[in-house]
């Protein structure tokens, strides 16, 4: 099955597309910031798919792109950053960081769920 | 001092000859801290109650998509038995036609072969009224030999009785042949009633007769019908129930596609409580420059210290992380609209 790691300090937003992404058949891990879902990397879970808030309290989500690069078997997993933040120079800092798109929140169900099949083409 | 509390509020500036108090502006701002907590908690309730709401929602959502899943499998599962007991009463009803057309044909061949039998019993009958007509003739011959004899006196003795024993044989054909037509008779009656039997049932079933008919095929038809008409009617409601689990299905799939986007629309609760955290930050701003205004104002600020630390609309736009709250900000402050070239969704 493929695996979802949700990043998110919103318990809401995290409970919300859990719950979209449950019913679409996928497993998902979540972290309530960068430093927790580093963690669970480090812990040997290793998802198919990350999608990561920007702005969130002891580690963001460049940050975690960034390091999250560094861990083993995760140097191509999609790392999709999912935040309200709609400054582009934030962009361009996710992107140098290594992730691999950027959504601006609100999105809907049926456009993630498009997205996550763009980059995960097999599952 | 007095000149610096002038310049932070021109518009309140007091004439020349009226001097600044600086224990006054004190003073007066002295309740903006509490005053701003009270704004800040209120705000931070906001959220809790939002988020507290939007997780109620959230799984209130999933509950019902959860519901709707189980509805909808069940009535699936009901539409398949559904559909099969419509299959197999078809299969029954067809088999059952076939098992009744047998019978008629059955019944059709062996009636046939009744009166086949019957008409070959009525040339029987034929027959022996042709014994009987003989033993009368042979009768007559003996009574004829009788008197002949009886004219030929002594030497007819002997033909005497020959001549009646003849006609005792004739009596005695004529007795069984008599014997045997009643018995055909009484057998041939026998079969036509059972060929014609016309019972209480067939009146009441008003089941038209042919003349291949008998009242055995023609219960049979009847029977059929009746099966037929039933099977007819049980199907019909098979399939409206089909129907209506389909529709059930249909709706119970659109439900759930309307609980998931309701689900995705509650990220509302988390931009909103980003936005009222950035406007508690300015709120946090505001206080903490009232209170630098107040140490100042007592002397336990320098004005350096104080400008350093001033607030300003610039940088709190810098703070916005949403195109809405730069729209919103320029629309409060008259700056230029910010718009976003930037798409919403990106891969790069």
């Amino acid at each position: 099955m493929t695996t979802v790691m949700l990043v998110d300090d919103s318990a809401t937003m995290l409970m919300s597309l859990k719950a979209i992404l449950t019913k679409a058949g996928y497993a998902v891990e979540t972290a309530g910031h960068g430093k927790e879902a580093l963690d669970k990397l480090g812990k040997g879970v290793k998802p198919n798919l990350i999608i990561s808030d920007v702005n969130m309290p002891q580690m963001d989500g460049i940050t975690f792109a960034r390091e999250a690069r560094k861990a083993p078997g995760m140097r191509f997993t999609p790392i999709l950053m999912l935040t309200t933040e709609s400054e582009a120079t934030k962009r361009a800092e996710a992107k140098a960081a290594g992730a691999t798109g950027w959504l601006v929140k609100p999105v809907g169900p049926d456009q993630l769920l498009g997205v996550i099949k763009q980059v995960l083409p097999g599952a | 001092m007095p000149s610096l509390l002038r310049r932070l509020s021109p518009a309140t500036a007091a004439p020349e000859e009226q001097s600044v108090r600086p224990d006054a502006v004190a003073t007066a701002l002295d309740p903006v801290p509490a005053y701003c907590d009270v704004v800040d908690g209120h705000v931070h309730d906001v959220i809790a109650q939002t988020d507290e709401a939007a997780t109620a929602i959230i799984q209130q959502l999933v509950k019902v998509d959860s519901l709707a899943e189980v509805m909808a499998g069940d009535v699936a599962q009901l539409a398949g038995t559904l559909g099969r007991t419509e299959t197999e009463l078809s299969q029954v009803s067809s088999s059952n036609d076939q098992l009744v057309g047998r019978l008629i044909s059955y019944f059709l061949h062996r009636d046939q072969q009744i009166r086949a039998l019957v008409d070959q019993m009525r040339e029987l009958d034929q027959h022996v009224k042709q014994i009987e007509e003989v033993s009368r003739a042979t009768n007559i011959l003996a009574l004829n030999a009788m008197i002949e004899a009886v004219r030929a006196g002594e030497a007819g003795e002997g033909f005497s009785v020959v001549a009646d024993e003849v006609r005792k044989l004739a009596h005695r054909s004529a007795e069984a042949a008599h014997g045997i037509g009643s018995s055909i008779g009484d057998l041939t009656a026998r079969l036509d009633a059972v060929l014609s039997d016309d019972s209480q049932f067939d009146r009441e079933q008003e089941i038209p007769q042919t003349n291949e008919e008998t009242a055995m095929t023609r219960r049979l038809g009847g029977i059929a019908n009746a099966q037929r008409e039933m099977s007819e009617l049980v199907a019909g409601i098979l399939k409206d129930t089909v129907n209506a689990a389909d529709q059930v299905q249909r709706s119970s799939a659109a439900l759930t596609t309307e609980t998931t986007g309701a689900v995705g629309h509650v990220q509302f609760q988390d931009i909103t409580r980003q936005m009222l955290e950035h406007v508690a930050e300015a709120v946090v701003d505001v206080r903490r420059q009232s209170e630098d205004v107040v140490a100042y104002a007592r002397g336990g600020l320098t004005e350096e210290e104080l400008m350093s630390r001033v607030i300003s609309v610039e940088a709190l736009r810098a703070k916005h992380v949403m195109s809405r709250q730069r729209s919103t900000h320029a629309a409060q402050t008259g700056g230029p609209a910010h718009a976003d070239a930037e798409p919403l969704i990106e891969l790069f």
